[in-house]
């Protein structure tokens, strides 16, 4: 019964394999360009990424479960109106009224995501395909799918304010990750997420109560895209029915490159930070060289696709063991 | 007769109990003693009843009619949290270890220790380490690296942690369901050992085997089924393979099973 670990080279380049190509990608755009490097770019980058790096953080938790949330676009669009809605309605002092509402719906449909999943066994991506429909179907009949104007300005600092020169909304992204990692990695609820995402049956038999671990994980996804949609209001001192199309998808590739296969147990909130951050630096790249936005995509599925092969072929992806 | 073990040291007895499926009767009056501190094998061919017996005891299936005794008081064990929470553990056949867990975190599953304010509950991830050396170590020779995934161990290196882990906390009986089926011949060994040293310890179990040479190398004694019924009960001592193998068969029925 001797045990061998493999490689120490190989070990360190599997489980900082993303970490690496993004020093190497970040030290390349300082040598490469001039505007890089700036801290007018380099404050665009942590604001662009900041709303799309909190819903990663949640979506970790999902994924390390070994699900995911396709509903979070809809539900940031959803705190966003609802919370502009009432800050228009009710002024200044409906600031902290608006926050709880956008919360509140926010939390209602990540309760019902996790009701589904946890409790009526309904396949995660059928739960949140259908709640993202809904829920998006529904803010389009309740604005008829108008913008709403009008939140006072005020707000704005919260989106385009900054704190020592660090954009708020970096900020807060920061304050979640950090909350989430130690959730994530110090907590026994978090080691209940690797737990149910390693072997659900065995850890129900060993009397974790899975279900209530997978109702909490939607329930804390909802969250952070609530917190998600407050921003965006804040960045607009508005709220558009539109808003965040797509993010989920964004939110679970940068998941995944951040090292958390789709096939759950596995993952870090490093990862996760570094995998937002990777995709990132690379649509700021491409607009410093001036591409075409349209390649933007391109771009995301290529990494996409290179980490999770790279992963499967190092043994211990997606598809691995 | 083979009944004269009915003593009172069996630490489980079951006294006629039946259990059917729709039509089917899997278990029809069967009555068994466990003498405590014993190995104790369950032999007999594939649909004699052996597996649903196993779960009556682990609390997975309820009896329909008949009585289970455990420490001398009636015991009626509503669900597997309940059987281990007086004493009964089980070690599947699909060992219920997650993969992507380290070893000591499979040992403490479901029984992390938290260090802190209680309402956060904080792993004490040094504490679990430390003493998961100390807890394997009691019964097992070459502990595997700890701090590993436990899906980096060989099978039988699993099954190892899987039985231990039964072992550790505090458990009296241990219910195991063919624990070598998929093992070499060494890691059977070694498993066998592991079973020894749990026996040495006090522990009584009762495994399921196929294997007879197994159950003659590990057990004190042997119930044989056949047909859901539980047809007799020899001392390994007084037995040999033989007799277990027509027992089985039924070439035996008419030599005496003690009913």
């Amino acid at each position: 019964m001797i045990f061998r670990p493999r490689g120490r080279g190989v070990a360190v380049v599997r489980r900082h394999g993303v970490l690496i190509v993004f020093v190497l990608l970040v030290a390349s755009m300082f040598v490469m360009t001039s505007t890089f490097g700036t801290y007018q770019n380099l404050r665009n980058v942590l604001q662009q990424n900041s709303i799309i790096g909190i819903i990663a953080c949640g979506m970790t938790f999902a994924i390390i479960l070994g699900g995911f949330d396709l509903s979070v676009g809809s539900m940031t669009a959803l705190a966003s109106v609802v919370g502009a809605t009432l800050m228009i309605e009710l002024g200044t002092p409906g600031i902290p009224i608006g926050i709880v509402g956008a919360v509140a719906a926010c939390l209602l449909v990540g309760a019902t995501n996790g009701g589904l999943i946890a409790y009526l066994g309904v396949n995660p991506f059928v739960a949140t395909l259908g709640t993202m429909t809904v829920v998006r179907g529904l803010i389009y009949v309740a604005t008829n799918a108008s913008p709403r104007f009008g939140v006072p300005y005020s707000f704005t600092t919260l989106g385009l304010g900054r704190l020592f020169g660090i954009p708020n909304p970096a900020i807060l992204f920061l304050l979640v990750a950090l909350l989430l990692g130690f959730i994530l990695h110090r907590t026994r609820f978090g080691h209940y997420v690797y737990a149910v995402g390693g072997n659900s049956v065995a850890s129900a038999q060993m009397g974790v109560n899975t279900a209530r671990v997978r109702f909490a994980v939607y329930v804390l996804v909802s969250v952070c895209a609530a917190i998600s949609g407050i921003i965006l209001i804040g960045q607009t001192a508005s709220a558009t029915p539109q808003a965040a199309l797509g993010y989920e998808l964004t939110a679970i590739a940068a998941v995944i490159v951040g090292g958390a296969p789709l096939g759950g147990g596995r993952g870090r909130m490093a990862g996760t930070i570094v995998g937002v951050f990777l995709l990132g630096v690379v649509a700021n790249g491409l607009n410093l060289f001036g591409v075409s936005p349209f390649w933007q995509p391109v771009a995301t599925g290529l990494i996409l696709i290179a980490a999770v092969a790279f992963d499967g072929y190092s043994g211990r992806g997606a598809f691995g063991s | 007769m083979a009944g004269s073990t009915n003593t009172p040291t069996a630490l489980l007895s079951m006294e006629g109990v039946r259990k059917s499926f729709g039509a089917v009767v899997a278990l029809n009056d069967a009555s068994l003693q466990l003498p405590t501190g014993n190995i104790t094998g369950l032999v007999g061919d594939n649909g004699a009843g052996k597996s649903t017996l196993i779960k009556i005891i682990s609390g997975v299936l309820t009896p329909d009619s008949g009585s289970i005794e455990f420490l001398g008081k009636p015991a009626n064990f509503a669900s597997p949290a309940d059987a281990r929470e007086q004493g009964v553990e089980t070690v599947y056949q699909d060992l219920a270890l997650a993969g992507n867990l380290a070893v000591w975190a499979n040992l403490y599953l479901g029984r992390e220790l938290t260090v802190g304010p209680k309402f956060l509950h904080v792993l004490d991830k040094r504490a679990m380490l430390s003493k998961t050396s100390e807890m394997l170590s009691r019964f097992i020779r070459n502990v595997p690296p700890i701090a590993e995934p436990v899906e980096l161990l060989s099978g039988g290196q699993r099954q190892v942690v899987a039985i231990a882990r039964a072992g550790a906390w505090g458990s009296k009986l241990i219910l195991m369901d063919e624990p070598t089926a998929a093992l070499g011949v060494a890691e059977t060994k070694a498993v066998e050992e592991v079973i020894l040293e749990l026996k040495r310890r006090g522990l009584t179990i009762l495994v399921i085997s196929h294997n007879l040479d197994q159950v003659f190398r590990i057990t004190d004694g042997i119930w044989v089924m056949r047909r859901g019924r539980v047809i007799g009960y020899r001392e390994k001592a007084r037995s040999h393979p033989d007799e277990i193998v027509s027992m089985i068969t039924g070439a035996a029925a008419s030599a005496g099973a003690g009913e």
